[in-house]
């Protein structure tokens, strides 16, 4: 068993192939036609991902969550790091995301809709505050663990407190940010069909249902595949990316990551 | 050089209260010479040494250094601490030439100072190693390395040997005298090893248990350079080391 495990990239496949197998076997068994067949839904992805209008709706989906990724990132490193340096920041912050933590953001979209409607803006707003939370919350808490020799070091070489917060709190907390950011990547996914199945016009979440509401069940289940696909793509090159960052960090931050460690 | 006038330091703590934490220090210390602070844990010895560097500040008092009034950090204090506070995204070299470079001197200066003083610590080699990748004494050594490079004229050493073992210790504390007497920075120590202020200083502060006030400052009149196996069977040595022992044992502390 452990030699097995030693082949990288076995045990998952391995875990693919058994899930499908399941799958088969169970639509045979059950036959219903809100089941269908393993085979037949993966049939449907080269119909699907050779279709030019799926592809542009897939690519406006994943535009969508590059744009609400990086507006998220851009806002939330900074906050959560002033936060975990300044008690006053915090205090003023913590109440507000103690409240918002907890509320599904797709539960926003109505709102939201009513304000900025049913296109790209709403859905980009929706994905940019599901990823801005967790990043917010591991950049806070990354930067309040930085270790206060650290930071008096640095002040000794001259250093000022607004240039101590982007050099060295800011790489410091790197490594526990990043932990959010990975948190930020899956919800950024969740948050980008639930949006489009709130608000649908275009995207991957509105093939989902166009094709629900045309009992199309193998485009439903080939495009959870696609979707998950997708998933899986960004959270191993991520980890890659991530690997690569904070390779100089202790292995305190190391968290159980998808393929093949 | 420094000069410590009547500094007193009150924290306040959870519940309230305030304590306090040094009582009326005054101490000067001449430019050059290696003064050790010690003390038993929690009298405020290194919190004397942060309020030197700027990093806290006092609650009644002053600290003057050539005469100027400390207001906060500044390259001329450069501190080392037991937890070294290393830049763990730096490698060795990068962690050498961040003050440098934060000084403003140029890149190719910078690495030439910081090439030099890595291997005057003995870490040749090492150049491009990550904090994590190296031992507790080559962390310190790298932080000394780190503090020297951009030339403070006053080295504040938080207990810095204090995390590592005996062995590495006395090591440590013999480079140490190694490159104070080829500049001769004013050096302010604070452990709570009485063999190691005897050893390495000019003068011993012995502060006494909280709040801490001074109780005794001893001149250590022991020839330099100075080496350890040499000064163990010496018995001025000895004498002076039991002396301090028995000042920091003494009972009437207590209430002090």
């Amino acid at each position: 068993m452990t030699r097995l495990t030693q082949i990288p990239g076995l045990p998952p496949l391995v875990a693919a192939a058994g899930l499908l197998a399941a799958w088969e076997l169970a639509a045979r068994v059950f036959d219903i036609s809100g089941l269908p067949p393993a085979h037949a839904a993966l049939r449907e992805l080269p119909v699907i991902l050779t279709d030019k209008e799926s592809l542009l709706n897939i690519l406006d989906s994943i535009r969508r969550m590059v744009v609400g990724f990086a507006f998220a990132l851009v806002f939330a490193i900074p906050v959560g790091l002033m936060m975990g340096r300044s008690r006053l920041t915090a205090a003023f912050f913590n109440p507000l995301l103690m409240i918002i933590y907890p509320v599904p953001k797709a539960a926003l979209m109505p709102i939201i809709m009513l304000w900025l409607g049913v296109g790209d803006a709403s859905k980009t707003l929706v994905i940019f505050l599901g990823v801005s939370l967790p990043v917010i919350y591991h950049a806070y808490q990354g930067a309040r663990a930085v270790e206060e020799k650290m930071l008096w070091s640095a002040a000794a070489m001259g250093m000022d407190a607004r240039a101590r917060l982007t050099r060295i709190v800011f790489p410091a907390a790197l490594p526990e940010i990043m932990v959010g950011v990975r948190t930020g990547l899956v919800l950024a996914l969740i948050t980008m069909v639930t949006s489009e199945m709130i608000a649908r016009k275009q995207g991957v979440g509105d093939i989902l249902f166009n094709a629900l509401a045309m009992a199309q069940y193998e485009t439903v289940y080939a495009t959870i595949v696609i979707i998950g696909l997708l998933g899986f793509v960004i959270d191993v090159g991520f980890e890659r990316l991530r690997a690569h960052l904070v390779a100089w960090a202790e292995p305190a931050h190391e968290i159980a990551a998808v393929g093949s460690t | 050089m420094i000069s410590i006038e009547r500094l007193s330091k009150a924290f306040d703590t959870a519940r309230g209260t305030s304590h306090l934490a040094l009582s009326d220090i005054s101490l000067d210390v001449a430019g050059g010479e290696f003064v050790s602070i010690l003390g038993p844990s929690g009298c405020g010895k290194s919190t004397l040494l942060y309020i030197v560097g700027g990093f806290v500040p006092p609650s009644s008092g002053a600290v003057r250094v050539q005469g100027a009034a400390v207001t906060g950090p500044g390259p001329d204090r450069g501190p080392v601490f037991q937890e070294f506070a290393l830049f763990p995204w730096k490698t060795v070299l990068g962690n050498v030439m961040y003050g440098l470079l934060e000084q403003g001197a140029p890149k190719k200066i910078a690495e030439d100072r910081a090439r030099a003083l890595i291997e005057m610590v003995h870490l040749k080699g090492y150049e491009n190693f990550y904090p994590k990748e190296l031992s507790g004494g080559m962390k310190q050594r790298v932080a000394i390395a780190r503090t020297l490079a951009y030339g403070p004229s006053i080295l504040l050493m938080d207990e810095p040997f204090g995390a590592l073992d005996a062995h590495t210790r006395t090591g440590m504390q013999h480079e140490l005298l190694e490159i104070w007497e080829r500049d001769r920075k004013t050096v302010l120590f604070v452990t709570h090893s009485v063999e190691e202020a005897v050893f390495l200083s000019d003068r011993v502060v012995v502060l006494t248990r909280s709040p801490g006030r001074i109780k005794e400052i001893s001149r250590i009149d022991l020839p330099r350079p100075r080496r350890r196996a040499e000064l163990l069977v010496d018995r001025r040595y000895q004498d002076y080391v039991v002396a301090i022992e028995k000042l920091m044992d003494d009972p009437a502390e207590v209430r002090a």
